[in-house]
C-alpha cells in the first residue's frame, strides 16, 4: 500500500478545539498509504500551520475541525494567499456542516470531507490532486 | 457483517441457561437496592426518582444560553441542568485573550467569570433541580466558586444546592482537552474534591468514560479507564487528604456514553455497577451501603450519529435512550440528530427531549427495574464484558495505576487503536451504518435540517463585552484577592487553595487571571499560550 509515496502532509487541528480523533486516524490512514504525515495536534493557530508546511515542505495540508466557527480555517487560506503558497493542496475534515463547504472552498480549500469518508476517498483524492499538479508539490 | 461485541467477543445465535452455568442470583445480582447492585440501587427504581430528563446547552453569550435553558424548561427538561463549556473557558483563558476573542461562546457556553455564571443563572433557581456544569478539568474550581459565590448572594442554603460541577483530570489524555499540565489539573481537582467533602456540599465530581469512548474507546476498555480513574483518585483523597472513604464515596459520578449495539450497553452499566460494589467493599472496605452505589448518568453516543440522513439519528438516540433507560441511570442527556453537524438546533433539542419523554411516559420500561434481568443472554453479555474489563483493568493496575498508564502510553495507544479499528469496521463494511456504507443516497436527495451558526462576530462581540467590563471591577479587591491566592498557590501542593480562588471568583476575577495568578506561582508562564504577561503586581 503505497500510491502515496513521496508525498508529504500537515495534518492538524486549528484554534482551541481539542477533538483530535478523527486527525489522529486520517494521520494512519495516509502514513498507512504510504505518505510522510506530520501531525501538529491540537492548539495550533492558522500562523503554526503554515510555518510548519513551509519548514516542513509539504504538499498538503488537512485541517480537522469539530468546532462550530471556521473562521480560523478561513484565515489559514488569507495567509497561504498572502505568503504565495497557493500550490499547497488544503482539506478539511470533521463535522463541516453543508452550508459552510462552499463558503470554505471559495476561499481556497479543495476539498471537504464529511464524516464516515473512507479511507480510499482521502487517499485516492490527495493521491490524483498531488500528482497531476506536475511535481509543483514538493517545496 | 461481525457478528461479535464492539470488544471482539463473538455473539452467538441462541443463549441457554448453559452460558450462565453456575449463576447464583444472591451472589451476582441482588435485588435492586442490594449489594452487588447489579440490577441498581433503589428497589422501586423510577418509580420512586424518575431520571432527570436533560439537554446538554451551551452556545453564545450567558444571556443566550439562559435563553436556552429556559426553553428547555419549557421542553419538558426536569430535575436538572446541564452546562457545557465553550473552549475558551475550558482552557481556561478569557474572551479577551488574542486566541479567547475567536472561539468565545463557540461549542459551550463562554464561563469565564461570576458575571457570566450570574447571567446564566438570570431566573434560575439553584435548587430543587440538579445543577451540572461540565467541560475539561481546569475550569472545575472555578465552577465550584461560582456555586458558593452566587448561593451566598442569593442567600440560599448550600447544602440544598446539588449537581456536579467538577470534573477528573485524565479528560485531557480522552479529547476534553485544556491547556494544563496534569500536576496542575490533580491538584486543583484534590483541593476542590476535599473542599466539597468537607463542607458536606452535595457537589458530585465527573470521573467519566464517556469522553474516553466517544474518542473510540470500545466497552470493556470503557469500564476499565473508569474503574481505574476511581480507584486513583479516591485513593488519592484517602491517602493524600486525609479524608475518610465513605465520604469520598459520594463525590465521583460517571458519564457513560451508550450506543445503538442495545443488548451490549445494558450489560456495561449492569457490570459498571458491580465492579464499583465490589471496589469500594474489598479494596476500599466500605463501611456504608451508599458508598457502593456509583452514581451513573447516561449520555446517548454522540460519536454514533451520523452527517449523512440526519433524520435516522432521530431513530438511533431512540434506541440508545431506550436502552439507557432500561440499563438504569440517574440522569439522561442524550445528543442529537445534528451532532454531526452543529449545535443543537431547538428543533434538534426538542427531538431529544421529546425522546426522553416518550419512552418515560409511553414504553412501560419505567414501571419495573432491571427487566432483563436473568435473560441468558443479557446475563451472559454482563459477565463477559466484566471478565474482559478486569483484564485491562489490571493490566493497568500491575503498571501502577491509571496514572502511570497514561503517561506511560499504554492507555492513549490502546485508545487509538480502538479508534483506528472502529474505523476500519466502518470502512471494511465489517459493521453496517445506514446511509453511510450502506443505502447511501446523493447529498442532494438529502433532508435539509435547521442548523445551528455561530459566527465570527458572535465571538468578539463577547470578547469586547469582557474587555469593557474588565475595566469598570472593582481592581483593589481584584489585586487584594489575586495576591493572597499567588501567596496561597506558591506553598505546598496541600494547602487548598479553594477558600482564595473563591475570594477571588467573588471579587470578579476571571479565570484567565486566576488560574493565570496561580500558574506564575507555580513556575509557569501567566498564560498558556504565552501570548499576554500577568496585569498584576503579585509580589
Amino acid at each position: 500500500m503505497d500510491k502515496g509515496q513521496g508525498i508529504k502532509v500537515v495534518v492538524s487541528m486549528i484554534g482551541l478545539d481539542g477533538h483530535s480523533t478523527g486527525g489522529e486516524v486520517v494521520s494512519k490512514i495516509l502514513r498507512d498509504a504510504g505518505m510522510e504525515v506530520v501531525y501538529l495536534g491540537t492548539y495550533q493557530t492558522p500562523e503554526m500551520i503554515v510555518e510548519a508546511a513551509i519548514q516542513e515542505g509539504v504538499d498538503v495540508i488537512g485541517i480537522s475541525s469539530h468546532a462550530s466557527n471556521y473562521s480560523q480555517i478561513e484565515e489559514l487560506m488569507d495567509l497561504l494567499r498572502k505568503k504565495d503558497l497557493n500550490d499547497i493542496l488544503v482539506i478539511c475534515g470533521g463535522t463541516i456542516p453543508k452550508q459552510q463547504i462552499p463558503r470554505l472552498k471559495e476561499k481556497g480549500v479543495a476539498e471537504v470531507f464529511t464524516p464516515h469518508s473512507t479511507s480510499e476517498s482521502i487517499v485516492n483524492y490527495i493521491v490524483s490532486e498531488v500528482r497531476s499538479a506536475n511535481g509543483a508539490g514538493r517545496r | 457483517m461481525k457478528r461479535e461485541t464492539d470488544y471482539g467477543h463473538p455473539i452467538k445465535a441462541v443463549y441457554t441457561p448453559k452460558d450462565i452455568e453456575g449463576f447464583d442470583y444472591e451472589r451476582d445480582l441482588g435485588d435492586p437496592g442490594s449489594y452487588p447492585y447489579t440490577r441498581g440501587y433503589h428497589p422501586n427504581g423510577y418509580i420512586s426518582r424518575m431520571w432527570t430528563q436533560r439537554m446538554t446547552a451551551g452556545l453564545g453569550s450567558s444571556v443566550e444560553t439562559n435563553r436556552a435553558l429556559k426553553k428547555y424548561w419549557d421542553m419538558g427538561q426536569r430535575g436538572g441542568l446541564c452546562v457545557i463549556n465553550d473552549r475558551v473557558f475550558a482552557s481556561p483563558i478569557d474572551p479577551d485573550h488574542p486566541l479567547g476573542r475567536k472561539e468565545a461562546g463557540v461549542l459551550g457556553w463562554c464561563g469565564s467569570s461570576l458575571l457570566e455564571f450570574e447571567e446564566l443563572m438570570d431566573g434560575i433557581p439553584l435548587t430543587g433541580q440538579s445543577i451540572t456544569l461540565l467541560g475539561s478539568c481546569a475550569p472545575s474550581s472555578l465552577r465550584l466558586a461560582y456555586i458558593v459565590a452566587l448561593v451566598e448572594k442569593r442567600g440560599v442554603n448550600l447544602s440544598e444546592v446539588h449537581g456536579s460541577v467538577t470534573e477528573s483530570p485524565f479528560e485531557n489524555y480522552y479529547g476534553q482537552t485544556d491547556a494544563q499540565p496534569l500536576d496542575l489539573n490533580l491538584k486543583l481537582w484534590l483541593d476542590s474534591s476535599e473542599y466539597i467533602i468537607r463542607n458536606k456540599i452535595r457537589m458530585r465530581s465527573a470521573i467519566i468514560s464517556q469522553h474516553f469512548q466517544e474518542s473510540g474507546g470500545n466497552n470493556a476498555q470503557a469500564i476499565a479507564i473508569e474503574l481505574a480513574g476511581l480507584k486513583e483518585l479516591c485513593g488519592l483523597l484517602v491517602n493524600e487528604r486525609g479524608l475518610d472513604f465513605d465520604d469520598v464515596a459520594k463525590l465521583p459520578y460517571e458519564l457513560v456514553t451508550v450506543g445503538t449495539r442495545f443488548f451490549e450497553e445494558i450489560a456495561k452499566v449492569r457490570a459498571l455497577r458491580r465492579m464499583w460494589a465490589k471496589l469500594a467493599k474489598e479494596h476500599f472496605k466500605a463501611k456504608k451501603d451508599k458508598s457502593c452505589h456509583l452514581l451513573i448518568a447516561v449520555h446517548t453516543s454522540g460519536r454514533t450519529t451520523t452527517y449523512q440522513q440526519p433524520l435516522n439519528n432521530i431513530v438511533r438516540t431512540s434506541i440508545q435512550t431506550l436502552a439507557g433507560a432500561i440499563g438504569g441511570c440517574t440522569a439522561l442527556d442524550n445528543a442529537c440528530l445534528d451532532n454531526a453537524h452543529a449545535e443543537p438546533s431547538p428543533l434538534a433539542a426538542r427531538m431529544s427531549l421529546n425522546t426522553q419523554h416518550i419512552v418515560a411516559d409511553e414504553t412501560g420500561v419505567t414501571d419495573v427495574v432491571d427487566p432483563l434481568a436473568g435473560s441468558y443472554f443479557v446475563e451472559y453479555l454482563t459477565n463477559r464484558v466484566e471478565e474482559e474489563a478486569y483484564k485491562i483493568w489490571n493490566k493497568i493496575e500491575d503498571m501502577g495505576g491509571i496514572i502511570k498508564a497514561l503517561k506511560n502510553g499504554y492507555v492513549p495507544e490502546m485508545l487509538r487503536e480502538s479508534a483506528m479499528e472502529k474505523h476500519r469496521e466502518m470502512n471494511d463494511k465489517d459493521r453496517l451504518i445506514v446511509g453511510v456504507n450502506e443505502l447511501a443516497i446523493p447529498p442532494e436527495e438529502d433532508f435539509e435540517i435547521p442548523i445551528q451558526e455561530v459566527k465570527a462576530q458572535d465571538s468578539e462581540k463577547i470578547a469586547r463585552r469582557m474587555e469593557e467590563w474588565k475595566k469598570k471591577r472593582d481592581m483593589g479587591l481584584i489585586e487584594k484577592s489575586l495576591s493572597q491566592l499567588y501567596e496561597d498557590a506558591k506553598k505546598e501542593d496541600r494547602y487548598n487553595l479553594m477558600p482564595s480562588i473563591i475570594e477571588a471568583v467573588k471579587a470578579y476575577a476571571t479565570a484567565g487571571e486566576i488560574i493565570g495568578v496561580i500558574r506564575e506561582a507555580r513556575g509557569l508562564s501567566y498564560d498558556p499560550f504565552k501570548m499576554i504577561d500577568c496585569p498584576f503586581k503579585l509580589e
